[in-house]
């Protein structure tokens, strides 16, 4: 799980050009919309984009987007549930 | 020139839509067009195309259907598309006050709800590559009204509104979104216009005439291109100067 964490913080600051982020700063349970690292729903479009290539996991909706974008742990749990057998 | 792209023309195999998408890969696009039903028109249109040598293969699949929009993109998404453009529709006019429920619902669902469906689907991969092209192909009647049309206008006009929020939604993506109001042009859909209806509407067109295929297909086709990059959440009157 901390490996997936790592490689979703990777993908984050990757596919929302967070050049002056390190993942290391991304704190596992911080928000990282509004607040946090201050993304906005734009941005949530793209990293479900990113996500669903990635891993193979849809976010179907705003409601799951919203549970599921609340924090790396948050999305890391999501990811690691919905992910197809590899 | 530009590089090889590919695109999704839905309705891609008979009418404007054929136009467009023969237009398209004659610019250098790979070509995948959808069709709901006529499985005849369509391997026409492939014959036709490779004779040309035109990148163009048709696929069946009812757009106002999500389960088969979803399908479609299991196998095509995986590649993704560049540029998106939604041609499909049929007309089923009435007097609205004689218009049964279903011809308003079918009518909606495939040039409205089809739209919504199809550029949900195909935005994905151009949100990941940072570029895209949506047009959807809308009607004069959407705009001026028209007798007998208020489904087919309502469906028309809700695209016109989709075109709007969408385009500010992925302009930051390099995603542009328009619309194409493509006026009187004979197809098979229009064919079926009473003599008398048809006169009225070439004596409302300023150039005096109809349009051709070729011509609305022109249009959409510079609306894909990149020189039409700042472009967007427009509608792009192709229609004699009607609008």
């Amino acid at each position: 799980m901390n490996d997936l964490k790592k490689d979703i913080k990777e993908l984050i600051i990757q596919s929302l050009n967070l050049g002056d982020v390190t993942p290391e700063s991304i704190v596992d349970d911080a928000p990282l919309f509004q607040e946090g690292l201050g993304l906005d729903s734009i941005d949530a479009l793209e990293l479900a984009v990113a996500i669903e290539r990635k891993y193979r996991v849809t976010i179907p909706d705003e409601a799951v987007g919203k549970k599921v974008f609340s924090s790396v742990s948050a999305l890391a749990q999501y990811v690691s549930e919905n992910r197809p057998p590899a | 020139m530009r590089t090889m792209r590919r695109a999704l023309v839905s309705g891609g195999t008979k009418g404007l839509g054929l136009a467009i998408a023969r237009a398209l890969a004659a610019a250098g696009d790979e070509v995948v067009a959808l069709y709901a039903a006529d499985d005849d028109a369509a391997r026409a249109a492939e014959a036709a195309a490779q004779a040309d040598r035109l990148a163009y293969r048709a696929v069946r699949c009812d757009v106002a259907s999500a389960a088969a929009v979803d399908a479609l993109f299991a196998v095509e998404g995986e590649r993704g598309f560049d540029v998106f453009v939604h041609a499909a529709g049929f007309t089923r006019d009435k007097l609205m006050l004689m218009m049964p429920e279903r011809d308003f619902d079918d009518v909606v669902a495939v040039h409205l709800k089809g739209g919504f469906l199809v550029a949900k689907q195909a935005l994905k991969a151009m949100i990941a590559r940072k570029h895209g092209r949506v047009v959807f192909v809308v009607s004069p009647t959407a705009q001026l009204g028209r007798i007998g049309q208020t489904n087919y206008g309502a469906a028309k006009a809700g695209l016109i509104g989709l075109t709007r929020s969408l385009a500010r939604e992925v302009a930051r993506f390099r995603i542009t979104v328009n619309c194409v109001c493509a006026g009187f042009v004979e197809t098979a859909m229009t064919a079926s216009l009473p003599e008398k209806a048809r006169a009225e509407l070439l004596a409302a067109i300023p150039l005096g005439r109809a349009g051709r295929a070729e011509e609305i297909a022109a249009a959409t086709e510079w609306l894909c291109s990149d020189g039409a990059g700042y472009i967007t959440g427009t509608v792009l009157g192709v229609d004699g100067g009607l609008t």
